[in-house]
């Protein structure tokens, strides 16, 4: 408040009441004034985003090929109750997108936390490091699932060549995409090698909010690695934490070119998730209903995980 | 990248000269540095696997790629892959396919998502933060819950392999981030500034327009470059509203390069070599902005 320009300070009394008074005013007009700002935007979400998920939730309840002018009969609860009962691909594919998510939850954030947590020494060329370990974030998914399956190539793919180098033929024989038990995991490793460097980045991005002096102060106490580490690091890792738990939770829900790109959801539908099969389902088989029922599932599931997060921050936004 | 080639005095010169009590301390510390500096170094060198196979592979001959193990190099390179690559596939129709949305589509989707945040930080109304909460959510849902009523619309408009028919839905698909982001940047300048601005007579535009978009250059580049790279590498929506081939993005065009010449493995890296190379380019340009994007969301998210 102390810029040049900003008029003497009235008693303060007299300036709440012209603040108050403001406020008042502002919320009739406010609206109409801020609509212009608005219009595009809501204009968009509400045809493009909020429309086609209003309209998914409404078609689960029907049955529909998908083709205009086919027609639309209303079968009420029918498609959930084939999905529960009749689909053995839809738990598979939801066992899949849970143990996704757990995984992820796992494997990439403890592996991006290390990174950087290493990588914040200075430490001869680490902006190439970290270059490295992020470039895989910036490739398209698509290109990813494509480098990765070449690696799994059974007969010419990287396991081929360490069961040379090794003399272990066994290396050789493993189908990383054709074993059914197999395949997701093989996947996986190539989610982690996209996802770890973007983790690492946010990570680094949180410890820069690690203030030195409580490091050194720790020191001075007396405190070892561990424990500067356990009391004084970690806790200011909160805030950031819990963004790359979101985005970690959103990320591996939503995933989708990574399986199209290296084995479709096969073998036999083993690596099926929800996002993928609901994808399946209404364009590959015509079964609109089907599919429409299998997003709102997972509509459903993305909304009782964000919901609460949402809650949370706005109160701790109301907090501070 | 020998490990000969760095001397522990390099690795100790990086090091900000921290009060050293004891020989023995000195030396233990050192030896932990390098030994994280080698750890560090092994890791990249695996991280690195799956490209230098990709490059090897893309430079070798057929006779090559059957013939010598994955990771010998290519010590002819056969750089006919890439001609036969750019032949075959239509990697500069894709390409030029890719180039137009992500022109049209970033700028216009910052600039809508830039004015929404700024009416929903710096003017007054009524559910103000319920609203943005609304939006906020849909950064959140997974897209493919709206996409098959999404290509109804897009249908219905008479846009399925258009430019235009992506287009939309990805400036509406990528406002919830980028209004999210926005919010909280602008929140975080000082609203006197407002005032005084207002003093001064100016208007919503005016405020919008010549105080905070200037201000928040650092925060709309960060966005920009980001968003660049995602509508560049977005397969899902794509996949649903570009039919024809004429109107393939480049992720569409490497997918369909992979399911025609399934067995030409030279060619086909070739060809995501070549795919990836755009986003590499604005990746070493502006690699700042990244960190910088990521600093956003990890501060204000």
């Amino acid at each position: 408040m102390s810029t040049t320009i900003a008029p003497p300070a009235p008693p303060a009394g007299r300036k709440r009441s012209v603040a108050r008074k403001r406020v008042a005013k502002a919320s009739h007009v406010g609206f109409v004034a801020a609509l212009p700002f608005l219009a595009p935007a809501l204009a968009a979400y509400l045809v493009f985003v909020i429309g086609p998920m209003v309209e998914s939730v409404r078609l689960s309840f029907f049955e529909w090929s998908g083709f205009q002018g086919a027609p639309q009969e209303f079968v009420g609860l029918k498609n959930y109750v084939r999905i529960f009962t009749q689909d053995p691909v839809f738990w598979t594919a939801l066992g899949n997108t849970v143990i996704w998510v757990i995984l992820s939850l796992v494997i990439p954030v403890a592996l991006g936390l290390v990174l950087a947590l290493a990588l914040n020494r200075p430490l001869f060329g680490r902006n190439a490091f970290r270059s490295l370990f992020y470039i895989p974030g910036v490739l398209a998914p698509i290109a990813i699932a494509n480098m990765w399956r070449w690696m799994y190539n059974p007969n010419f793919g990287v396991g081929v060549t360490l069961a040379e180098m090794f003399n272990a033929p066994w290396l050789a024989e493993i189908q990383w995409l054709g074993d059914r038990n197999l395949a997701l995991y093989s996947i996986f490793a190539a989610f982690v090698w996209q996802i770890a460097g973007t983790n690492m980045v946010l990570f680094l991005a949180g410890l820069q909010s690690v203030a030195t002096e409580h490091v050194e102060a720790a020191k001075l106490d007396g405190a070892n690695a561990w424990q500067v580490f356990r009391n004084v690091t970690l806790p200011a890792l909160r805030p950031v934490t819990v963004v790359v738990v979101v985005l970690t939770i959103i990320n591996s829900i939503k995933v989708f070119d990574l399986i199209v790109g290296m084995t479709g959801g096969g073998p036999a539908q083993s690596t099926q998730v929800l996002a993928l099969w609901s994808f399946t389902q209404s364009f590959g088989n015509h079964e609109y209903g089907m599919g429409n029922a299998i997003a709102t599932v997972l509509l459903v599931i993305t909304l009782i995980i964000v919901v609460p997060y949402m809650v949370w921050t706005a109160r701790q936004e109301k907090h501070s | 990248m020998s490990l000969s080639t760095v001397p522990p005095a390099v690795v100790d010169a990086a090091m900000p000269a921290p009060r050293r009590r004891t020989r023995f301390g000195t030396a233990r510390r050192d030896y932990i540095t390098i030994g994280l500096w080698l750890a560090l170094a092994i890791s990249v060198l695996i991280w690195s696997i799956p490209i230098i196979f990709m490059v090897f592979t893309s430079l070798k001959s057929e006779a090559d790629i059957f013939g010598t193990p994955a990771f010998v190099p290519p010590w002819s390179p056969e750089w006919g892959n890439y001609v036969e690559a750019l032949d075959r596939g239509n990697l500069l129709g894709a390409g030029a396919n890719s180039l137009i949305i992500a022109v049209f589509k970033v700028p216009i989707g910052l600039l809508i998502s830039a004015a929404a945040a700024f009416a929903l930080s710096r003017l007054r109304f009524k559910r103000q933060r319920l609203l943005m909460g609304v939006i906020a959510m849909g950064a959140m849902v997974p897209i493919q819950v709206a996409i098959a009523p999404l290509f109804q619309v897009i249908n219905g408009l008479d846009l399925l392999s258009t430019h235009v028919g992506v287009i939309l839905p990805y400036i509406a698909f990528g406002l919830p981030y980028q209004t999210f982001i926005l919010y909280g940047f602008f929140r975080s300048i000082p609203h006197e500034l407002d005032e005084s601005a207002r003093m001064d007579g100016a208007g919503n535009w005016r405020l919008f327009l010549q105080i905070i978009l200037p201000l928040s250059k650092p925060a709309l580049a960060a966005l920009f470059i980001l968003d660049f790279v995602a509508t560049w590498n977005e397969y899902s929506i794509a996949l649903a509203l570009l039919q024809s081939q004429d109107s393939w993005t480049i992720p569409l065009a490497i997918q369909g390069f992979q399911s025609q010449f399934t067995s030409a493995y030279g060619p086909l890296n070739a060809f995501t070599i070549m795919s990836v190379f755009p986003v590499l380019i604005v990746y070493l340009l502006f690699q700042r902005y990244f960190v910088e994007g990521a600093f956003a969301g990890a501060v204000k998210g």
